[in-house]
């Protein structure tokens, strides 16, 4: 939260956004006030919100471990966070961030579990991303077809197929990619231990990361110096401008979309190289979800997204803590994440495609 | 088998259809609520929630539909007063919602009731085949049956109707004859949460009886997606969202009569179903989309 309101004034929006913006009490007044009203409730629950605000800060600033633990959290978050915002850029909204995710990493395991086992780890950790790349593109693909062909409403077919996916990874771990061993539990076999991703010491901190963070810079990057960036935000600000321009305005639709399931099958591989070193029916649930809302929280900026994702992943190892601490489900900070984005989308800021 | 399965196909399709007709007023007027499946969600937990409490299903229906409504009225603030994003909006409420009931849902996962039970109607339903796909079903869906042509009229044959559709279409019409859109727009919005809370009442205190965390498993999302299916059509969703029931009711009688399909497959199903029925249909309907409503189709209009 404190990261965001820092950040806020520090933005370089050309001159007549800016000119636009509230007055900066006004926006600071936004940040903090889905925090207090959580707070209210979260007193008729008996918990004090100033000591879990309190926790949620020196737990996460506090030592190397719990960082970590956030920043793993941010990592699969900033990837799905992507997948919404490049689309978004171009005037698309993919929700499908969580299905990609799933199908990526179904992919990533099938290929570790089968053809990678035995190489080594320069070799089949990159081959292994490349297969969760692959699934998610795949499972974006369809989206993107759907809306090319079929003129189908990308923000429906991609929710729809979060479903779909989510059998898919559910009828495999049941099956063909069953561990043998696993005495009837539905998860896979684990991958080889040379496909895990390198770990720093003394937590369970992975590279993920710097993959998630590298990929931003490549994406922001796109976005702002080349000319294929210029044309996706060409398309997302006039639809109809693009097209008379000439770009192939439904290309750029397939391709945006594609490399979108790409980055969140990207997440799902890293969350089993990195985590959970094997697929089960719950790998990477919600990631999809609050990787759309880090998107949108950020104005579907890349490099924001980071912060935003940041902050996101603080509040989701709060909730965990928050269930041990006090009983509450961690899924009561969903509620706390809902109320930020609400203020933000009430705020009055029309939102950047 | 056969009748098993259309029976099926009203009993586990009645919640979706709810929603759907819900969803098609507040389309007619030019505002998409993805945010009924968390509308669906809210009715399904308050509706349980006061069922438990009173012992009475009637008025769970009433708090089931009012939770509903209050959900979607947060997405008509943002949207219609803050110009937010409309499909943004509806996602984060989805999101909001499934947290809430998480959280309020926890002390009623293991509840029973009573409930809605299926009445026979007498006579009618003794009539051969018909009268068991028919007449034989819990309260909620008769009245389901009754909203259906109702919807229509008011829709097609009212000055009530005309107003909604010329909200979404052309909302200057309305200025200039002294109406205010952003009102009929508000109430639309509205009712479609009240008829998605009752959805949600029909899956967990008729269909189900219980409540179990996210029972909704993307129903709402589907109604939204049956109304584009249907061209905005009140009749033509209620057939949808039956085809979406009939393939929930073949998972039952597959599994009950041992065929050897993954169950994961059948779980698909209905899903695939309604993605290749809306591809089918909206290959060849752009005319037909309200106004207002294809802008945010095509991202046109933020508000």
């Amino acid at each position: 939260m404190k990261q965001q309101a820092v950040n806020a004034p520090m933005l370089n929006e050309p001159l007549s956004f800016r000119s636009r913006l509230k007055p900066i009490g006004i926006q600071i007044a936004v940040l903090i006030a889905p925090f207090i009203i959580f707070g209210i409730f979260l007193l008729f629950y008996d918990v004090n919100p100033i000591a879990l605000y309190g926790s949620m800060l020196s737990s996460t600033f506090g030592d190397l471990y719990g960082f970590g633990e956030v920043l793993i959290k941010a990592t699969p978050i900033i990837l799905t966070g992507l997948a919404a915002a490049l689309p978004a850029r171009a005037g698309m909204i993919n929700v499908g961030g969580e299905g990609q995710l799933a199908i990526g990493a179904l992919f990533a395991t099938w290929f570790a579990v089968f053809y990678l086992s035995s190489l080594p780890a320069a070799l089949g950790i990159p081959l292994m991303l490349a297969a969760g790349a692959l699934g998610g593109a795949v499972w974006a693909g369809i989206t993107a077809f759907l809306k090319v062909k079929g003129n189908l409403n990308e923000t429906i077919s991609s929710l729809l197929l979060n479903y779909v996916a989510v059998f898919t990874v559910g009828f495999f771990v049941h099956g063909l990619l069953k561990d043998p061993d696993s005495f009837n539990w539905p998860f896979s076999p684990e991958i080889s231990s040379a496909l895990r991703l390198p770990i720093v010491n003394g937590t369970r901190l992975h590279v993920g990361i710097v993959i998630a963070v590298a990929l931003v810079l490549i994406v922001w990057l796109v976005l702002k110096k080349t000319r294929m960036g210029f044309r996706i935000r060409v398309l997302g600000s006039n639809h109809l401008a693009a097209e008379r321009a000439g770009f192939k305005v439904s290309w750029m639709q397939f391709g945006v979309l594609v490399a979108a399931g790409a980055l969140a099958g990207i997440a799902g591989m890293i969350e089993i190289a990195g985590i959970e070193g094997r697929l089960r029916p719950s790998t990477g649930a919600t990631y999809g979800y609050l990787g759309f809302l880090a998107a949108w929280m950020a104005w579907n900026h890349p490099l924001r997204l980071t912060i935003t994702a940041f902050v996101l992943g603080m509040i989701s190892v709060a909730g965990n803590s928050l269930e041990i601490s006090s009983g509450l489900p961690s899924s009561s900070v969903h509620i706390l994440m809902g109320l930020v984005l609400f203020f933000l989308l009430g705020s009055g800021r029309r939102l950047k495609k | 088998m056969i009748t098993d399965i259309l029976t099926g196909a009203i009993r586990s399709g009645t919640s979706v259809m709810l929603a759907s007709q819900g969803e098609l007023i507040s389309e007619r007027a030019g505002v998409i609520n993805l945010g009924t499946e968390g509308s669906m969600l809210g009715g399904a937990l308050g509706g349980f929630a006061v069922t438990v409490w009173t012992g009475n299903p009637w008025l769970g229906t009433l708090a089931g539909g009012l939770c509903g409504l209050l959900i979607s009225a947060i997405h008509a603030f943002l949207v219609l007063t803050c110009h937010a994003n409309q499909l943004a909006t509806g996602l984060t409420i989805m999101f909001f919602a499934m947290g809430v009931t998480s959280f309020f849902g926890r002390g009623f996962v293991s509840e029973q009731i009573v409930g809605f039970n299926p009445v026979a109607i007498p006579y009618l339903s003794e009539i051969p085949f018909v009268g068991q796909v028919l007449f034989n079903h819990d309260p909620l869906t008769y009245l389901s049956f009754l909203l259906v042509p109702l919807l229509w009229f008011v829709l097609f044959r009212s000055r009530i109707g005309v107003i909604l559709r010329a909200t979404g279409e052309r909302e200057e019409v309305l200025f200039a004859n002294g109406i205010n859109p952003k009102l009929v727009r508000y109430a639309a919005v509205l009712a479609g949460g009240f008829l998605a809370g009752v959805g949600g009442v029909q899956l967990s205190v008729a269909f189900t009886h219980s409540w179990v965390e996210n029972m909704v498993q993307g129903r709402g999302v589907v109604a939204v997606a049956l109304v584009i299916f249907a061209s905005w059509k009140p009749i033509r969703a209620m057939i949808g969202a039956y085809l979406f029931g009939a393939a929930q009711a073949l998972q039952l009688t597959v599994q009950q009569a041992g065929l050897p399909i993954s169950p994961f497959f059948l779980f698909m199903v209905p899903y695939l179903l309604t993605l290749a029925a809306l591809y089918i249909v909206e290959r060849r309907q752009r005319s037909q989309t309200p106004e207002a409503l294809s802008r945010v189709f095509t991202g046109t209009s933020s508000g």
